[in-house]
């Protein structure tokens, strides 16, 4: 085995353990040889954005891309106990609940005729753009470390997000905006470590944009300090350092810091910029649904993800649902009330996204991910609730040159595990970045001893070749 | 799992479950070719088919009857940081080492720092402060010509230094204040931990008794509560012990962490990778690993009483608490039962809804039961207790060395991997001797022989990885740059004579870390100048040779602590319950849980200004300005920080509500007492870099705040600017 590779790549991974100036970055543009500098992918990518979809709280698949008819004849019965067996989860005894029809209505849907429930009536209208997962599947049963294994293949937290590896792996496109970008509605239940850097270095981990006019913490000037008050202080720092430098010239890291500044100038220009929609048509936010009172805040999210990627930020992680408040995990107790409210927020501005991507040619190159960390359980919870399900459920992609109009995989006749094609978070975080032109199995970097990856030694069942193929 | 073992040419022809895995000269009855070309039921590796080329060097190589270059067995009980340090017959101090090898790489060594650069320079390194202006003006005039010595001494003595030291120290335990995961519960007492870290630098305790005291303070010195509270070491990691819905899950994360934190902080060694398989690249066993992991079996977390009489005492009123709080609860059950169960049915009211509902006569008696609460916590005060490790017994759960990821296979004993001898422990049975009259817990003393091992002048690793963790932090790069693997994967060291010999000598000095600062402090490499010809930096961009200092960054601590102390609002007072201080709601976002649950704000604001080791640390949520300028995650032992330069540093150290209020008290305090604009100038110079402005320094400034002045309207306000820009210079971020 060759021990080491004088590859730009494997540089930079040296890079990151900090070895003094001449490792030091020059940050985003430069050199070129900075943590942030664009670097070749693999191989063509399909995919030169992504946005992912994350649904927090975890979303029943069989009320919504996973029809079971079975259920509903069943409805009150106690499964199989060959089919129990070996499932646990976190209230319920797999045991003892009672399966429960979906209370949602299936139809098929586009030429591909896919059935889904009704709770997605603007989703389906894209159906034939979709390629649909049924078979995803995990082993942990707690929002936090589920949340994990989807987005860094680990349950434990501390590891690099998907979104890191691939700016890691990549680079930025963009001079003066963030490469990977995170919106929220706060309190998530994986806290900052669902999107963080992990052991990478902190310059890949997600940036998080809030509402308002300055999306980035600190980014503001600070109150009472005018424009050009904060541009002659930051003129003072710049000439203070210049002096600084004259006696230690070639120290990069010190001359990247300079540029930082720059960079920070830069931003405070470029964020509120793409963040603000003002400019956009009347069109364009009643097709997010910008405005109306429901989806108004997750409408923006969306309508941001798009001016985003025109900017040429990298990867978009969006969640919809949050700890303290609306989230589909009220599903424990009310499903229906939970998940009618949580689809109303969300429906309208994802079809909206996915109609505007492609209207204006950007859907061919920017890879649209919808998931939740698991599904939930086909038996219920009390009366009226699913308990969480990690065994399997649903998720979906579309754009960057997906063959849409198919499923792949299934799952038993009740829901409950993958009959065919069972993918899990490794499969899938394989595929997203071979999208992007990264070979997971070669996108490294050194810690603990070993060269980590995101998918472990695993991955093999990615399945690029299914979204492109015939 | 398979038992096989593909690190030399005698285990691959023994083969393993499956029969030898090579003939050699016969390539088509070789079961590793088999598996990658996955003709078979085992396919390798498991990401995928191999190249064909390498596949048909394999098979080549398989042909030509297997020579293996390498020494097949011995090598690795051969590696050298698995042999014990020799002492060289060469040199008896640093210098000459590095001198040896500056020679061979033909680097001329850059001259000594100047006397400015070195104040500061040790004052950072050793207290994770500055020097004052007065402090630093003295060193620099100094004439004797023992000055530079005198000063290490001086601040070897400071009790800052036990803070900055115990912060590294901290990094590498995965300290944190609370415990991970959804929840992310409190450890209460985790604290007691972290300052009993600081007052072991702080009081030079020796190494070996530091490690005897972590590892197993309980069993060696049960009677003593300052030592066990050493084992608070297995206490302050990560943990999901609040979900009881997967104990058994959690008790193997535990095990885990405990074996992986003890190998990687004592012995530099990654063991992850032997516990679900043979280590692919170091000798270490799958078994090896249970081995070391039923060392471990017997342990559980446990309260220790700091202090017989007063933690009685504690338990004695805590116990009456108790029961007077049932009493409480019960009353207001029923003040409040009218109102909640008549008049507000059906709906859960808020708690000023039932407030406002209750009657004069009910008001009245809920005031009663408040008061009466009240005055069970008015001398309320943080538990007499620390949290750390004992035994169950004098017995353990078996051991057993799972089979295909399987809980079940051969049980174990307890003992040291193979490479190492493979001693197993023998289970101490029975009653411990006590002076006292309280009985001692019988205990396993599997941790006292496992610590007695790694703290043992025999052990050819605990010395070596030490002094290479402390020659990494006074150098930014250890002389084995990978400071928590020194297994077959990890780097070379640079000058590993120069490591022995420190290695041994630091053993032989009573292994006193003061002793091994004071012997680096005083090398010529340690004083030299940061600066070197652009033709040495490209000769050795990383130093490895030493022929300059390497400049550095300061971390995330030592940046809020230097702006505080240039504001003056720094509180040195040392010890006790992690500092909550205030944050924004932007800075909270995506904090997990309720703010008024998982940030609970200390009310003196005069705490909000200690030294950050004070800070509450929270597993999953880090300060922006702790996170920005990468403060560990605190999951798994850090050895060794990034150190990133990003524009989010900026905007923080920028616009962040730290920096700019420190700049505001520093700018009204100046501003107040000079009201002449150089003496001003001067002492914003003074307080932030240490140092006074020069004339060109000063004519700048004198042009901002004029500028500045006209600008805001307000002499104050561009000071504040002054000072703001002051803290974001590089001479302010950077020690040379």
């Amino acid at each position: 085995m060759p021990i080491e590779r004088f590859s730009r790549r494997a540089l930079l991974t040296r890079m990151g353990m900090g070895f003094g100036a001449a490792a030091a970055s020059s940050l985003l543009q430069g050199a070129g040889m900075g943590p942030l500098s664009p670097r070749p992918p693999h191989a063509a990518p399909k995919a030169t954005a992504v946005i992912f979809l994350f649904m927090h709280g975890g979303v029943s698949h069989v009320d919504t891309w996973d029809p079971k008819p079975e259920l509903a004849r069943l409805d009150g019965q106690t499964l199989p106990p060959s089919f129990a067996k070996g499932l646990k989860t976190s209230r319920i005894d797999f045991t003892k609940a009672l399966m429960r029809g979906s209370p949602w209505k299936f139809k098929r849907h586009g030429q591909s005729g896919i059935e889904v429930s009704e709770l997605f009536p603007h989703m389906v209208r894209h159906i034939d753009r979709m390629a649909l997962i049924r078979s995803c599947h995990g082993d942990a049963f707690d929002h936090a470390p589920a949340m994990y294994l989807r987005s860094t293949g680990s349950q434990f937290p501390g590891k690099p997000s998907l979104g890191a590896w691939a700016v890691y792996g990549l680079g930025s496109e963009s001079q003066n905006l963030p490469a990977y970008v995170v919106m929220s509605d706060g309190a998530m239940k994986s806290g900052p470590q669902g999107y963080g850097a992990g052991y990478l270095p902190a310059v890949y981990q997600g940036t998080v944009f809030r509402a308002g006019a300055y999306p980035i913490l600190d980014l503001a000037t600070p109150e009472g300090v005018g424009a050009a008050t904060q541009r002659k202080t930051l003129d003072f720092i710049h000439e203070m350092d210049q002096i600084h430098l004259e006696t230690r010239r070639g120290d990069s890291e010190l001359e990247a810091r300079l540029e930082s500044y720059e960079l920070a100038f830069r931003m405070q220009a470029a964020a509120p910029e793409a963040v603000d929609i003002s400019r956009e048509t009347e069109a364009t936010r009643r097709l997010y649904g910008i405005g109306e009172p429901r989806t108004d805040d997750f409408g923006r999210k969306c309508l941001l993800a798009r001016r985003l990627v025109e900017r040429g930020v990298r990867f978009i992680q969006l969640y919809s649902g949050t700890h303290l408040g609306d989230d589909w995990d009220g599903a424990h107790n009310d499903l229906v009330g939970s998940h009618n409210k949580m689809a109303a927020k969300s429906d309208l501005p994802v079809a909206g996204l996915l109609t505007d991507l492609a209207a204006r040619g950007m859907l061919d190159s920017t890879l649209v991910v919808w998931s939740s960390e698991f599904g939930r359980t086909p038996l219920a919870e009390g009366k009226n609730g699913r308990d969480h399900h990690p065994y399997a459920f649903s998720m979906w992609m579309a754009g960057a040159g997906v063959r849409g109009g198919r499923v792949l995989g299934s799952t038993d006749e009740f829901g409950l595990r993958p009959a065919e094609h069972p993918l899990n978070a490794h499969d899938a975080n394989a595929t997203i970045l071979r999208m992007m032109g990264l070979d997971h199995t070669r996108l490294t970097y050194f810690y603990q001893g070993r060269d980590q990856r995101l998918t472990d030694v695993h991955g093999e069942h990615e399945f690029t070749k299914f979204l492109s193929g015939p | 799992m398979s038992g096989l073992d593909l690190s030399g040419r005698e285990p691959i022809l023994r083969g393993g479950s499956r029969g030898p895995a090579a003939v050699p000269g016969a390539p088509e009855k070789s079961l590793l070719l088999k598996a990658v070309l996955r003709e078979d039921k085992v396919a390798m590796p498991p990401t995928g088919p191999i190249p064909e080329a390498e596949v048909q060097a394999l098979r080549d190589w398989i042909r030509k009857g297997m020579e293996w270059t390498a020494p097949a067995a011995p090598v690795a009980r051969n590696w050298w940081s698995f042999t014990k340090p020799v002492k060289s017959s060469g040199p008896a101090s640093i210098d000459p080492f590095i001198q040896l090898k500056l020679a061979e790489q033909k680097l001329a060594a850059s001259s000594e720092a100047s006397r400015g650069t070195l104040v500061r320079r040790l004052y950072l390194d050793l207290t994770g402060l500055r020097p004052t202006a007065d402090e630093a003006a003295r060193f620099i005039r100094d004439p004797d010509p023992d000055a530079y010595a005198k000063l290490v001494d001086k601040l070897l003595e400071s009790q800052r230094y036990g803070e900055k030291w115990g912060r590294h120290w901290l990094d590498l335990v995965r300290y944190s204040d609370t415990a991970g995961f959804e929840l992310d519960s409190y450890i209460a007492d985790a604290w007691r931990y972290r300052d009993y870290v600081i007052a072991s630098f702080n009081n030079d305790k020796p190494y070996d008794r530091f490690i005897r005291e972590q590892i197993a303070g309980d069993e060696f010195f049960p009677e003593d509560p300052a030592s066990v509270t050493g084992t608070g070491l297995y206490c302050v990691g990560p943990n999901r012990d609040l979900y009881p819905d997967q104990s058994d899950i959690n008790r193997e994360e535990t095990l885990t962490d405990f074996v992986d934190t003890t190998a990687g902080v004592f012995l530099g060694l990654t063991f992850g990778c032997a516990r679900c398989h043979d280590h692919k690249f170091d000798p270490f066993t799958q078994r090896d690993y249970y081995k070391l992991r039923a060392v471990f079996a017997p342990a559980v977390k446990t309260k220790i009483a700091l202090d017989r009489l007063t933690s009685l005492s504690y338990d004695v009123q805590g116990n009456i608490r108790e029961i007077k709080l049932r009493e409480i609860g019960e009353q207001i059950g029923s003040i409040e039962r009218r109102c909640r169960e008549e008049v507000l049915k059906g709906r859960r009211p808020k708690a000023q809804e039932v407030r406002a509902c209750l009657s004069p006569a009910e008001l009245d008696r809920m005031r009663s039961v408040e008061a009466w609460l009240v005055s069970l916590y008015t001398s309320y005060r943080a538990k007499p207790f620390a949290c750390g490790l004992n035994d169950v017994g004098d017995y353990a759960p078996r051991t057993l060395v799972p089979v295909k990821g399987q809980m079940e296979g051969d049980p174990v004993n307890p003992g040291l991997p193979a490479v190492f001898g493979g001693a197993e422990f023998r289970d101490r049975l029975g009653p411990r001797e006590t002076t006292g009259p309280i009985p001692l817990g019988p205990t396993t003393e599997r941790r006292r022989a496992l610590a007695d091992w790694i703290a043992s002048r025999d052990n050819p690793l605990t010395a070596r990885v030490f002094v290479n963790r402390v020659w990494q932090y006074h150098f930014g790069r250890g002389l084995v740059a990978t400071p928590s693997d020194f297994g077959m994967r990890g780097r070379a060291p640079s000058h590993p004579e120069l490591l022995d010999w420190l290695a041994a000598e630091f053993m032989a000095n009573g292994w006193k870390p003061k002793w091994l600062h004071r012997l680096i402090l005083n090398s010529a490499a340690y004083r030299r100048a940061s600066t070197a010809s652009s033709q040495a930096l490209a000769r050795d961009p990383e130093n490895i040779w030493l022929a300059r200092f390497t400049r550095r960054r300061l971390n995330a601590e030592e940046l809020r602590d230097t702006v505080l102390q240039a504001s003056g609002a720094l509180n040195l007072k040392m010890g006790g319950r992690p500092v909550v201080p205030p944050l924004t709601g932007e800075e909270g976002f995506n904090m997990i849980g309720r703010a008024a649950d998982m940030w609970v704000v200390t009310h003196d604001a005069r705490e909000h200004t200690r030294r950050s080791i004070y800070l509450f640390q929270k597993r999953t949520f880090r300060l922006p300005m702790m996170e920005v300028f990468d403060a560990p995650e605190s999951m798994l032992t850090c050895a060794r920080r990034d150190v990133s330069t990003t524009s989010p540093q900026s905007l923080t150290l920028l616009n962040g509500s730290f920096a700019v209020e420190q700049s505001r008290k520093l700018a009204a305090r100046l501003a107040a007492e000079h009201p002449e604009e150089a003496a001003l100038i001067r002492a914003m110079w003074r307080s932030t870099l240490s140092r006074d402005p020069s004339t060109r320094e000063e004519a700048m400034a004198r042009d901002f705040l004029g500028a500045q002045s006209a600008q805001t309207g307000s002499r104050e306000k561009a000071a504040a600017e002054l000072a703001r820009g002051l803290f974001n210079v590089n001479e302010f971020l950077y020690a040379d």
